[in-house]
């Protein structure tokens, strides 16, 4: 159907057309209104003729003006309808009083060429010269039904989608505090079918430790300034079998006048790919840990290699130079290239070792002016999106903290082997709802930025105290020990110095500073 | 050491581990020659090298295990004690295999050293007297006609006269002439001192 045809009918009651049709004006007024009227327009008298029609209801029709004048109003029906069709004329002849409406829906039009096409109908009793009259107005209700199906086309698909994809909807009216959840919704957190619910009904079903960390994420989706959307995942504890399972939810605020009034949503059972994603983390921990075992063991293995040279030299030169002195006859020949020996070789021991070095440092180092607060954050979701997540750090950040000098990934790599130390501590130490602690601070007497790390786990007992900057010594049983040894020389090479504070009185704590900016 | 012209070859790439070996040996009145590579070795080495051979197993080029190889191949017994470095392990596992007299990881004590080239020595000098002994005990078969080697492989192994001369279908009074001819032949002064002989010289009765 190419037009919209939208329902406009002339108001009838407030145009006296009684009064006014006998006059010439009036009457030629009333034929030009009548004929452009966008809806097609019938006068049909009490006897059921087509008196009148307009250029739209001829076009609708089918009909010339010739053709339609007189024509039975039953003509316009198909047969099937028409008995359907005659008691509301009668009504509208006899009973007009009793549909003041006079809107009928979805009848039927028979078109002169025998189309049958869908209209909607409005009867208008009038009087016109003492004569009971019917303006019928019909409207093509083709657009109007293609447009009812098409949205329950899409209905249809929405549910399938839901359905298929295990959707849940909710749609919480935060003006009332009334939350609606649909039936999946309602399977999904394991709550009453039927019952009415609330939003503290839905709380109550959030894993205790995962509730600040979603409502986090919603206070910032909340905030007028955001484009109010989010997406978080989180454990519940179903309602009915109290069995835990990973939701995710995807939503949106709606504001109004900078009021948050609707939150409309998606959840998601997400448990399946939370367990796979726990398996391949697994996988890539193992891998990535074997891979730096390799790394460690190959570069042992060649600074073994360098050093063991001389120092087999050594040794032997060292021995035969003993061997000589303890002779009865000190052969000074020997001694002296015996001895030289070890000095040649001692001091090609100490070039291989600083040729070595500097190959493995070759990483270019360029510092840049940094925002440590900005860096920070990126090393915290970093942490989080690599499979550390479930831990909640404390963020003190110094608001207008002069920007550092430093490498970027550098000082982040330091930043995220802290924080996967601390949260390890913490899962070892089995302490629940635990936190970290990140600080980040001006040091004035030493004119540094210093940031801390503080996890709540058990902390360090005395021989790890002294020995955890130690290469290669290591607390985790599949840990190389070379974390905080790397973070260590990281930081100094970045013009800081990383320590553990000894002072620390709950879980663990490292400090460590970098110069500003000039 | 009782022999003189036993020499222990030093096949090692690095110059330092060379030099301080070489002094280490000749400082014990042995004498020492150094090669810097297989290849370089393989060049002057021959069957009747004397003494043993010092190997760095992990050289570039040619490695200690494929001289070993090459070593044997050409007939070259010197015994072979193997220095190995770091992590070196399952090379020195293919080499006792392949039969290294010995293995020494870096850095080598002298006492460990010498121990071990003393029993190389030692080694090398049993073999050679076995192969004196052999030559000599062949050299005494060399004049026997090809009768006479049936009567003595039988005779050796304990046969009396008359199954001999069963076995090769002669008479016995013909063994006795064969088995006098064999003992004054090989100058054996009895039937067990023909017996060693036999056994030295690798006749198989």
């Amino acid at each position: 159907m190419s037009v919209c045809r939208r329902l406009v009918i002339i108001d009838i009651p407030y145009l006296p057309i009684g009064s006014i049709i006998n006059r010439p004006l009036e009457s030629l007024c009333f034929h030009a209104l009548f004929d452009i009227a966008a809806d097609a327009l019938l006068l049909v008298n009490d006897a059921g003729h087509v008196m009148l029609a307009n250029s739209t209801a001829l076009q609708l029709l089918g009909y010339t003006e010739k053709e339609i004048t007189g024509l039975a109003v039953e003509t316009l029906i198909p047969a099937c309808y028409r008995t359907n069709h005659e008691p509301h004329l009668d009504i509208y002849f006899n009973q007009p009083e009793k549909s003041a409406q006079g809107n009928v829906r979805d009848l039927v039009a028979l078109g002169r060429d025998g189309r049958e096409m869908p209209v909607d109908i409005r009867f208008s009793p009038l009087h016109l010269q003492e004569q009971r009259c019917i303006l019928i107005t019909m409207i093509d209700a083709a657009q109007r039904r293609w447009t009812e199906k098409a949205l329950r086309t899409s209905e249809e698909r929405l549910q399938l989608a839901k359905r298929v994809a295990g959707l849940g909807v909710f749609d919480r009216d935060m003006t009332n505090g009334t939350l609606h959840l649909d039936e999946r919704s309602r399977v999904l957190l394991g709550l009453d079918p039927e019952a009415a619910v609330n939003y503290e009904n839905f709380l109550a079903v959030i894993h205790p430790e995962d509730r600040a960390n979603r409502q986090a994420v919603l206070d910032r989706a909340l905030n007028p300034a955001s484009n109010g959307e989010y997406q978080t995942e989180f454990r519940i504890i179903r309602r009915n079998d109290g069995i835990e399972r990973w939701l995710m939810t995807t939503g949106r605020v709606f504001f109004e006048s900078g009021d948050a009034v609707r939150l409309v949503g998606i959840m998601q059972d997400i448990t399946e790919s939370k367990v796979m994603e726990r398996i391949w983390q697994e996988h890539r921990g193992n891998m990535e840990s074997l891979f730096k075992q390799q790394i460690a063991a190959q570069t042992a293995s060649a600074i073994a290699h360098e050093l063991n040279q001389p120092l087999a030299a050594i040794s032997v030169y060292s021995e035969v130079a003993l061997r000589a002195l303890g002779s009865d006859t000190v052969n000074p020949e020997t001694l002296n290239r015996a001895l030289n020996g070890c000095v040649e070789q001692a001091q090609r021991a100490g070039k291989s070792l600083h040729k070595l070095l500097g190959f493995l440092q070759k990483e270019e180092f360029t510092p840049e002016s940094l925002k440590l607060n900005d860096i920070v954050r990126e090393a915290l979701d970093m942490t989080q999106n690599n499979g550390f997540g479930g831990f909640y750090p404390t963020l003190e950040l110094e608001q207008d903290l002069p920007p550092v000098l430093g490498n970027r990934i550098q000082i982040q790599k330091v930043l995220i082997n802290l924080l996967r130390n601390g949260v390890e501590a913490m899962r070892k130490a089995g302490v629940p709802a635990s936190s970290i602690t990140v600080k980040v601070q001006t040091v004035r007497e030493r004119n540094m930025a210093q940031v801390t790390v503080q996890d709540s786990g058990s902390g360090l007992d005395v021989e790890t105290t002294k020995r955890v900057f130690e290469p290669f010594f290591t607390t985790k049983p599949s840990g190389i020990g070379m974390g905080l040894a790397i973070s260590r020389s990281l930081i100094e090479a970045n013009g800081g110095q990383l320590w553990f504070d000894p002072k620390s009185e709950a879980g663990a704590t490292f400090h460590f500073t970098l110069p500003f900016a000039p | 050491m009782s022999s003189h012209n036993n020499t222990v070859f030093i096949v090692d790439d690095d110059p330092a581990v060379r030099d301080s070996l070489t002094l280490m040996i000749e400082q014990e009145n042995i004498a020492a020659e150094a090669f810097e590579s297989a290849e370089a070795f393989l060049a002057v080495c021959r069957p009747e090298c004397l003494g043993c051979a010092v190997i760095d197993v992990r050289m570039p080029g040619m490695d200690g295990i494929e001289l070993q190889m090459k070593m044997s191949e050409r007939g070259i017994l010197l015994p072979v004690i193997f220095l190995t470095g770091h992590g070196d392990i399952p090379m020195s596992v293919r080499a006792i295999k392949a039969g290294a007299v010995d293995f020494l990881t870096k850095p080598v004590t002298r006492e460990n050293l010498l121990k071990c080239v003393r029993s190389a020595i030692q080694s090398d000098e049993n073999r050679l007297a076995q192969v004196v002994m052999t030559q000599q005990s062949q050299s005494l078969l060399l004049d026997l006609t090809e009768r006479e080697r049936e009567v003595m492989a039988l005779a050796v192994v304990g046969h009396p006269n008359k199954e001999i001369a069963r076995r090769l279908g002669i008479s016995h009074r013909t063994v006795e002439i064969h088995k006098s001819k064999i003992m004054s032949k090989t100058g054996a002064v009895n039937l067990l001192d023909l017996a060693r002989i036999a056994q030295e010289s690798g006749l198989n009765g």
